[in-house]
């Protein structure tokens, strides 16, 4: 249980605090409402190139870092297909210390040419080594390429292209920032030991005097529904050969997403969970086996992938995930298993509690796709779930017009 | 907007452990913090590597604990720590084995059952030797196909011996010859009371400690214990190992010091963290911003019970091996030559003084650290100490330290790549 106050700025900033009172610690957290989706398809992997961008120091504070450090602090950032989160830790005495970098990058950020040269070879350098140069690095992008046809989730955080990034103008670069780096796209959430109070009076005095740009919110399109199983063959110089398939299932704050979830625990949480028991376990079909969701707040993917070993044929892995899947469909589950993941859903949502990064993290998540109380909520709604409600789940969506198929064959083998 | 004032923290509040002593002598250290809902409890046992009279033994006595015991096959241990969303970890290195167990304060009782298997009713069933130690085999074969992983092996020989117990490393054949029964013994020998502490943090009420006893007094006690004597080192000073085909070499590059008790140990710290210790660290400056040779370089102080050590290690480009030598001795040079700025200097003991914070941030963390003190014979009081010994140190000190320390002809090189 996480207990919070909420305030909103009156140039619309959302601001969380949750007092911490065991921790000497204290977290600033601001998340910014953009990621992949919201880019346009001719310039993708700019929300990513931008977070990079953060770091590069301001014409009021040259150097990000070494202010922080001063300060005992540590930061970091990540951005994926849905936003873009900047977080600090510091002592709590230091606070106002973050609230001062954050406040200022948000509207003096140095975007010299110069600056985003350099930066856009960085950004080239990761696209080459953690998704072309890195064994089976492209299988996200093809995956996505296949089951989105419409919705900007048709692309990974990274990009279509290195093209792209490269080709990315400096009118792009200032137009994103104006566009989504102001308060009312901003959530800022703080844990510590330091009242509400006073945490609303520094978001005031460090970001109350910031404009608003009023900026129309460009609609993002919706992936229309799928009507026909899809299927691609790719063949790489790899060891092994991966299938994945996945499905499209519900949106973030839809119950499909709480059931996808539990349904991939079911599946795949933990040393004792069914496809590792059964099929690696029991049957050696595969050296790896998973299920999980995508987690996206717009309607998302439920996934499962896995590894062959040398003795089995892709029609045989085939096979042995969908008797998984018909198994689930007729509902046999026992009520014991049910509860073991009911259980360990609990204790994680709890473990992820103990600190003041995860705390100011999640708070600023939950807030950014719509139901802050949310945060407080799940683990009864997980309690809620039946045997029938993932019985009836899994005949809804893993139909095969619903499916996408990658086979990521290993040559010569 | 002005640059808010900074607040350097001079006092880090961390709870102290209480002591408890089982019937048969194990002590009991807890930390209790029952504003979080969860229980950790780690049984440390004076069993690493150095303590094994067959190779590879030890690592397989501590990994295999749950993979079956008196009462439960390794599923249904499995099956019984997931339900209650309870968690297990195993740590070991040459002087101690750890085993660590996480859960939920409501579900304790039934976890606890679980860690009584575990703990002290382990079978070693000869099945799942004969799959543990073929996974084994081939993973350290794949390892040791990596510059660093060799890189790694070849210092500790370099430093301590090739024979030394905290040098040496096995051929992975070995794996072939384990038994049952070498585990069994290892097991019965040094799965002792008289080897064993307990550290739980958490919500420890009296009823999850009666449970943490039980537990402790089950074990058994034994007369024997491993011989804790150190034979002496062997140092040499420079090595090249060749290692075809690869795009990086591996640099090691340290020196024999001495363990966490040393009276310059904190000193040392500050030193390692000015050199290699962060991202604007001196040796990230040169061989990564300035001369593109490297994706990171480090250096740290790495402890044992009995000694220590300073590290350096870097990955470098193989046709700039040679300039990423230089450029660190001439790094090493620099800093037992010229005084630390006051600046830099602060900033570093910041930068150290906030990981620390970081790592007390939170029940597990404290537990982390205490257990570190404990095995090193101090309480949680010597935290505070390490701060005040950090902010002592002066430029004048790092200096003298230097000068004292990594006088070139005491360092130890290693390098492991495809070079001459």
């Amino acid at each position: 249980m996480i207990k919070y106050d909420i305030t909103t700025l009156s140039n619309g900033l959302t601001v969380i605090a949750n007092h911490d009172y065991a921790s000497q610690m204290a977290a600033v957290n601001i998340l910014y409402k953009v990621g992949a989706r919201n880019e346009q398809p001719h310039c993708t992997g700019l929300a990513h190139l931008f977070e990079h961008l953060m770091f590069r120091g301001t014409h009021q504070i040259p150097d990000f870092d070494t202010p922080v450090q001063m300060a005992c602090g540590e930061n970091n950032a990540f951005t994926n297909n849905d936003y873009t989160d900047f977080y600090i830790t510091l002592p709590k005495e230091n606070i106002e210390t973050a609230f001062w970098l954050e406040s200022d990058r948000m509207t003096g950020l140095n975007l010299s040419e110069e600056a985003c040269q350099i930066e856009k070879r960085v950004v080239i350098e990761e696209f080459r080594q953690r998704y072309l140069n890195q064994p089976y690095g492209d299988t996200n992008m093809l995956l996505r390429a296949m089951a989105y046809k419409v919705h900007p989730y048709r692309w990974a955080t990274i990009g279509m292209s290195p093209d792209h990034i490269e080709k990315a103008s400096i009118e792009e670069i200032h137009d994103f920032y104006r566009r989504f780096y102001h308060p009312s796209n901003a959530i800022l959430s703080v844990s510590g030991d330091i009242p509400s109070q006073e945490v609303f009076r520094l978001a005031e005095k460090w970001f109350g005097s910031i404009e608003d740009p009023k900026y129309e919110i460009r609609p993002i399109p919706q992936e229309p529904e799928q009507k026909e199983a899809r299927r691609e063959v790719v063949e790489r110089d790899v060891p092994a050969t991966n299938i994945t398939i996945a499905f499209h299932m519900g949106d973030r704050l839809s119950k499909e997403f709480f059931l996808g979830d539990i349904t991939s625990d079911l599946l795949a949480g933990g040393d004792s969970a069914r496809l590792y028991d059964r099929l690696i376990k029991q049957r050696s079909l595969f050296a790896t086996v998973n299920a999980y969701i995508s987690g996206d707040v717009d309607e998302g993917m439920f996934i499962f992938t896995c590894q062959l070993l040398p003795t089995t044929s892709e029609d045989e892995a085939e096979q042995a995930i969908w008797k998984e899947i018909e198994d689930l469909q007729r509902g046999n589950i026992s009520d014991y298993e049910l509860e073991k993941v009911k259980n360990k859903f609990e204790a994680n949502t709890l473990f992820g509690e103990l600190n003041v990064m995860n705390k100011a993290m999640n708070l600023g998540y939950y807030s950014m796709i719509g139901d802050l109380s949310l945060i407080n909520r799940e683990v009864d709604i997980y309690r809620s779930l039946s045997k029938d409600d993932i019985a009836r789940f899994s005949q809804n969506i893993f139909r095969k017009e619903n499916s996408s198929t990658l086979i990521y064959r290993a040559k010569n083998r | 907007m002005q640059q808010p004032e900074l607040t350097i923290p001079s006092k880090i509040n961390v709870p102290l452990s209480a002591l408890h002593k089982s019937r048969n002598g194990v002590n009991i250290h807890v930390i209790n913090t029952p504003e979080y809902e969860v229980v950790r409890v780690s049984f440390v046992f004076h069993a690493g590597t150095r303590s094994q009279s067959h190779p590879f033994v030890a690592s397989a006595t501590a990994n295999m604990l749950a993979e079956g015991s008196r009462d439960y096959t390794s599923q249904q241990l499995a099956e019984k720590l997931d339900y209650y969303g309870s968690y297990f970890d195993v740590n070991i290195d040459r002087d101690y084995a750890y085993i660590t167990f996480c859960s939920l304060k409501k579900f304790f009782a039934q976890t606890s059952e679980v860690i009584e298997q575990i703990i002290l009713h382990p079978t070693f069933p000869d099945k799942e030797v004969a799959t543990y130690c073929a996974k084994r085999r081939q993973q350290l074969t794949i390892e040791r196909r990596k510059v660093e992983t060799r890189a790694r092996e070849k210092f500790a020989q370099a430093i301590f011996g090739e024979e030394h117990p905290y040098g040496i490393s096995y051929d992975e054949k070995e794996y072939d010859t384990i038994t049952r029964c070498q585990i069994e013994d290892h097991y019965r020998r040094l799965y002792t009371a008289q080897n064993c502490m307990i550290v739980c943090s958490g919500s420890i009420s009296d009823e999850v400690l009666q449970q943490i006893t039980a537990i402790a007094e089950q074990i058994q006690s034994s007369s024997e214990t491993f011989d804790d004597k150190i034979p002496s080192f062997h140092t040499t000073h420079s090595e090249i190992v060749k290692h075809d085909g690869a795009l990086q070499s591996s640099i090691r590059m340290g020196r024999l010091l001495f363990p966490r008790t040393h009276a310059d140990f904190i000193p040392m710290q500050v030193l390692a963290t000015i050199l290699g210790g962060y991202f604007g660290s001196r040796l990230m400056q040169n061989l990564r911003e300035r001369n593109g040779f490297t994706y990171g370089v480090f250096s740290a102080m790495v402890n044992f019970q009995h000694t220590g050590y300073l590290a350096i290690a870097t990955q470098v480009g193989k046709e700039v091996t040679q300039e990423a030598l230089e450029q660190i001795a001439y790094e090493i040079d620099i800093l037992r030559n010229e005084k630390v700025d006051e600046e830099e200097l602060l900033l570093v003991k910041n930068i150290m003084a906030g990981e620390m914070m970081r790592i007390l941030d939170g029940p597990f963390g404290i537990a982390d650290v205490a257990t570190e003190n404990i095995l090193c014979g101090f309480d949680n009081r010597h935290i505070q100490h390490n701060l005040e010994r950090i902010r002592q140190t002066t430029p004048e000190e790092i200096l003298s330290l230097a000068q004292k320390y990594l006088d070139p002809k005491d360092l130890v090189t290693v390098v492991v790549g495809d070079i001459e």
